[in-house]
């Protein structure tokens, strides 16, 4: 039991459902490039990050629970 | 706020529209980008034009408030969800053992008490053990005296701290909150704790958090004192069930459900017997109800008129 490595099914299915998401992530992408010089450290991607992390959320929800005891 | 706003925009653009002695149906037609010939249909579309950028320019601002109200926790399929179904009551186990290993360090939970715990996720040998363990103040004695003594099942299940200056001065500042009613204390408790644990991430891109606190979007602000407390295997399960990280934060939030509301099964049981016992008494008082109005209902009044 001990050497069964175990995964984490939630860190698992996000990565699943990343395809689903692809603009958001590229949003997101494209935003970290632009803030990149950004010496005033006013601008930042929230935004971005948060729909990006709000479409993976929605994929991942309904299934989670079916990967837990 | 935004809101104010955008009761203002749509005031001022009534107040234009009105000024402009078209008929209150042309703000309307305007809107439907149906122009009325004229300048003053024009001018309208045109006003119409600049409350929408107006408002467009309000929801950028707003969106600056996105991290203040923290990311919106998704919804999970609880098991207990369903209108007749109950606590899954191994997980509350489970969960228990998670919060007892894991969270009991920091946070209280004083309105429950090791009695509650029978029958539900511990049998009362077992329970008594658990409350054994502890150590509880009582007194005082006849000599006048406080003394310590093992705990039994009456007693709460034991605070971390004496007092919350104690527990803030602890862990920085920040109070730990007593986790009894966590559930019901905030909006979508279940789903927003569940998220909030298992939701450590890196912070986007331009936002750092200073030393001390922790980033977690579900949060409202993104900074968090408690730091990620649930990982992989940190805790070993009774019943063998793998503790992952999304494992520990379903038990440890059927427990948490459970605590907030332990009548919840009793509760549904009930509402789902006496709805329906009174739907069929609603039934039987409208066919009463008619029946004695018939009477009335079946009246033939007649006229006589000699003119």
């Amino acid at each position: 039991m001990a050497d069964v490595e175990v995964v984490d099914p939630k860190k698992c299915l996000e990565e699943s459902c990343k395809p689903k998401c692809v603009k958001p992530l590229l949003e997101y992408q494209a935003c970290v490039k632009r803030i990149q010089d950004d010496e005033s450290g006013h601008k930042h991607c929230t935004g971005q990050y948060f729909d990006y992390w709000q479409c993976v959320d929605k994929c991942v929800g309904p299934k989670l629970f079916a990967e837990l005891k | 706020m935004v809101g104010g706003g955008v009761i203002q925009q749509i005031l001022r653009r009534k107040l234009h529209s009105q000024s402009l002695a078209t008929p209150f149906r042309s703000w309307f037609s305007s809107k439907t980008a149906h122009v009325d010939a004229g300048s003053s249909g024009v001018r309208a579309f045109a006003l119409l034009g600049a409350g929408v950028t107006g408002l467009l320019s309000f929801s950028t601002v707003a969106s600056a408030d996105e991290a203040e109200h923290g990311l919106a926790c998704p919804d999970y399929p609880w098991p207990h969800d369903g209108i007749l179904s109950s606590y899954d009551h191994a997980s509350i186990r489970r969960g228990h053992q998670v919060y007892q290993q894991v969270c009991a360090s920091c946070h209280s939970m004083s309105l429950i008490s090791y009695r509650d715990l029978v029958g539900v996720a511990y049998t009362e040998e077992e329970a008594k053990a658990m409350a054994a363990e502890i150590e509880v103040v009582d007194g005082p004695n006849d000599e006048g005296e406080m003394f310590t003594r093992p705990g039994k099942l009456s007693d709460r299940l034991p605070q971390p701290y004496a007092n919350e200056s104690a527990a803030r001065f602890a862990n920085g500042g920040a109070y730990p909150p007593d986790l009894s009613l966590i559930t019901k204390a905030r909006h979508n408790g279940q789903n927003y704790v569940f998220a909030l644990l298992t939701g450590y991430r890196d912070p986007p891109a331009g936002i750092s958090i200073r030393e001390g606190l922790h980033y977690n979007p579900y949060f409202p602000g993104g900074a968090i004192a408690m730091p990620k407390m649930l990982n992989d295997e940190a805790v070993e399960y009774e019943d063998g069930v793998p503790a992952t990280e999304a494992q520990m934060g379903k038990d440890v939030v059927s427990f948490l459900s459970w605590a907030a509301e332990p009548e919840m099964e009793e509760r549904k049981l009930m509402g789902f017997k006496w709805i329906f016992l009174l739907s069929l008494a609603l039934l039987q008082a409208a066919y009463y109800r008619r029946l004695k109005w018939s009477v009335l209902k079946s009246r033939k009044l007649v006229l006589d008129v000699v003119n």
